[in-house]
């Protein structure tokens, strides 16, 4: 009898732990630097005379070689999933967390200052020697995160509307 | 060594008809415990499937930048449709039709009849692509929506909290100080859409004096990818916008509903323990009254363990039998029931999950309401069992 009440306690205290097992497996933790791939497409040195990004889409022709510097971030979700592809916002407009008393959970996507955003940001696309943009995800593949202040150079794309794309053959993340 | 005798099997059975008051208070108990648990499984279950349902994997919305999750918030130019049907090349197409469906979604006061009081409803403006995109949605019966028509959709009645004979074909309804008039039924496999009420998008534009839209339904062919669309919006600065797989924003939407879905399985087990402390309270009272009985079977060579099995049996095979009647009053009386939720309305369902669960709660009362009193009653000598009264 003492070792069957010993069982089904024993049975009733292990219960709960089969279930601590279950749940979402943590979130894979960001690259820390750009994998063997992405090592193509960074510069050693920052380049000279960079502009920023309202410079750049203020002076830029479609076709011209640009250099453009600029903060990840303009969105919630900067990026492009599955694609070297994220937004850049020049480093005149501040980020959330670098205004007193502002506790966002999202600093990156410049929503205090949501009016001149527009003006301010541009996309920035790493693409291949063929022109393509490289079917990587940016943050995999450049080891980038966001509010990182990057230099990219490459060539401007602009559309009817005045919206510039840089279609980045480098890039230099400020330290 | 390890061969117990254990009482017959007809015992356990005997003994529950010995006292048949007794057991059929606890028999109504149980089956009241399990079929609460069943109930809000049932609504756990209806929530997530209805949320689950209504994303398509190749399908993308896409609205303005400012409305964040909500897309009752916003607004944007109505060639937007038009811009990204030429824009993009990954668009479904077929015999000529892009799958790209320009739609108003709009909450607001629906009143059956004049005098009726108004109802919180949701219209949604469509367009003869729409269907195209929205691939769960079926009509019942009646004619698509022409100028001054709606289509109504199955949950409708549960939504707006009204008899469904007042949602008939032919029948009109009013909002945004018009009538307009039923023309059909759709369902749509229980997602979202079944609670709504579709409209011709221009009708509805107009009746609310607006030319802009709420968002752009666009579908993708195969090879396509949301990212492709996500990109063009993101280039496309001026224009605001923002795109979302389907599927990611009713799972968002399922996040969003998270604490209701915990706060159900807490009820959940609050029930069961309830269900477990008055199994508990009806088994003690079973087996102090049975103190000499059962002292009297030691006396005549059955083991304690042999005898608690047989307690455990009683009140398994009691909360078993509860549990069958509780899944068969739920399959055939709750299942479907629908519900009104905030943005919508959702039929309850009494799936496999929901019978695991009830059936397992049955189970759990049978047992965990017997081990404490059997082993009271095991704690007794032979000799004081059998002098007790």
């Amino acid at each position: 009898m003492n070792s069957l009440c010993k069982l089904l306690t024993a049975c009733l205290v292990a219960a709960p732990f089969v279930f601590v097992g279950c749940g979402t497996s943590p979130a894979p933790e960001a690259a820390s630097g750009p994998s063997a791939e992405g090592q193509a497409f960074v510069l050693d040195a920052e380049p000279a005379a960079a502009k920023g990004v309202k410079d750049a889409r203020a002076d830029a022709k479609d076709g011209d070689e640009v250099t453009v510097v600029g903060r990840i971030g303009g969105d919630t979700n900067p990026w492009i999933e599955g694609q070297a592809a994220f937004l850049v916002v020049d480093n005149a407009l501040k980020p959330c967390n670098e205004r007193e008393d502002d506790a966002c959970e999202s600093p990156w996507d410049y929503c205090c200052d949501a009016d001149a955003l527009p003006t301010h940001k541009a996309m920035v696309k790493i693409v291949d020697s063929e022109g393509k943009t490289v079917a990587t995800d940016a943050r995999k593949l450049l080891g980038l995160k966001e509010l990182q202040t990057v230099v990219v150079h490459g060539k401007a794309k602009r559309d009817e509307a005045g919206n510039l794309t840089v279609l980045a053959d480098g890039i230099y993340v400020r330290k | 060594m390890l061969r117990i005798r254990l009482l017959p099997w007809e015992y356990g059975v005997r003994n529950l008809f010995r006292r048949p008051a007794r057991s059929g208070l606890t028999l109504l108990a149980l089956t009241t415990v399990v079929l609460l648990v069943l109930v809000v499984v049932a609504f756990i279950r209806g929530l997530e499937g209805s949320l689950a349902t209504s994303g398509d994997p190749q399908v993308v919305l896409v609205y303005s930048i400012g409305a964040a999750a909500d897309i009752e918030n916003s607004a944007i130019p109505a060639r937007t449709a038009a811009l990204l049907s030429a824009s993009l090349d990954g668009v479904e197409q077929r015999y000529g039709v892009s799958h790209v469906a320009p739609e108003l979604y709009i909450g607001t006061k629906v009143q059956t009849s004049e005098e009726a009081p108004g109802m919180f409803g949701i219209v949604r403006g469509v367009t003869s692509a729409t269907p195209l995109l929205r691939r769960q949605v079926q009509m019942l019966d009646g004619e698509w929506p022409g100028p001054g028509e709606v289509l109504v959709g199955k949950l409708t009645a549960a939504k707006l909290g009204c008899d469904p004979s007042l949602l008939r074909i032919g029948q009109s309804i009013r909002f945004d100080n018009r009538n307009w008039k039923i023309s059909g039924h759709f369902t749509a496999g229980g997602a979202a859409f079944e609670s709504e009420i579709w409209a011709p998008l221009e009708d509805l534009q107009s009746a609310l004096k607006r030319q802009d839209i709420s968002l752009v339904a666009v579908g993708l062919s195969n090879g396509a990818s949301p990212a492709d669309v996500e990109m063009f919006c993101k280039e496309r600065v001026d224009l605001e916008l923002q795109a979302v797989g389907e599927a990611a924003y009713y799972a968002a939407l399922q996040k969003h509903y998270q604490p209701v879905r915990m706060l159900g399985w807490i009820v959940v087990l609050l029930v069961a323990g309830a269900g477990v402390f008055a199994g508990l309270n009806t088994m003690y009272g079973a087996v102090v009254g049975r103190v000499r009985e059962l002292s009297t079977l030691q006396a005549v060579g059955f083991r304690r363990r042999s005898i608690v099995i047989s307690l455990i049996q009683e009140a398994t095979l009691l909360s078993m039998t509860a549990s069958l009647i509780a899944a068969a009053i739920a399959l055939f009386l709750v299942n479907g029931t629908a519900v009104r939720f905030t943005m919508g309305a959702f039929a309850l369902r009494v799936d496999s999950l929901a019978i695991l669960v009830g059936c397992g709660t049955g189970l759990l009362l049978g047992v965990l309401g017997a081990i404490p009193p059997a082993m009271k009653a095991m704690r007794y000598e032979i000799v004081e069992g059998l002098k007790a009264i």
